[in-house]
């Protein structure tokens, strides 16, 4: 896919390799598992409930130079839509190449239409949006 | 760090304990090491093993 994926809890390793093991849904996992019991780096990155001592649902991505580009975060009771995440992943990938497009809230895919922001289409997405 | 991090900024040096699967044993995450190979990374919290993701 062009990225890799790590999974965080403030779980140990050992905890996530016990879990893996046991876990049928988990036999296909091919993305390490991270472990951070002191809840560093989910403090980080905001997600670490002081409460509880649990990192929320939080997903961001970062670009090769560590640049920190998309964030998005649930509380417990809400699982992620992984179609979402990919979609922003591959869009992160297409502005990357072309840094004077944006990718609207539709575009899906490579060849989707996109916006080029200039002056002409103030006051006219729309219209750019239907062209 | 006492302020979460904000989109557009550069992230600081993180090194995480892993299990890792595909190996079958434990390693390290290092984000320098995906900054030295030029990688996209994905971040993905979550609460706590044995529940759902």
């Amino acid at each position: 896919m062009g990225c890799d994926i790590v999974t965080v809890s403030t779980d140990t390793k050992f905890v996530h390799l016990a879990w893996q093991r046991s876990e049928k849904e988990l036999a296909q996992v091919r993305f390490p598992m991270a472990a951070d019991p002191t809840g560093t780096v989910s403090r980080m990155f905001g997600v670490y409930d002081e409460k509880t001592g649990l990192a929320l649902r939080g997903t961001f991505i970062l670009n090769p130079e560590g640049v920190l580009l998309n964030s998005e975060v649930n509380f417990y009771n809400l699982g992620r839509n992984i179609e979402e995440l990919l979609r922003k992943f591959k869009a992160n990938l297409y502005l990357a190449k072309k840094t004077s497009e944006v990718c609207p809230s539709k575009w899906k895919e490579e060849g989707d239409k996109t916006l080029t922001p200039s002056p002409e289409m103030v006051g006219k997405v729309h219209e750019a949006l239907a062209g | 760090m006492s302020e979460a991090l904000k989109l557009g900024q550069k992230v600081p040096e993180i090194e995480m304990e892993t299990y890792d699967p595909v190996q079958n044993g434990f390693g390290k995450f290092r984000l320098q090491d995906q900054l030295d190979r030029k990688r996209w990374t994905i971040l993905f919290f979550y609460p706590a093993d044995f529940t759902f993701v």
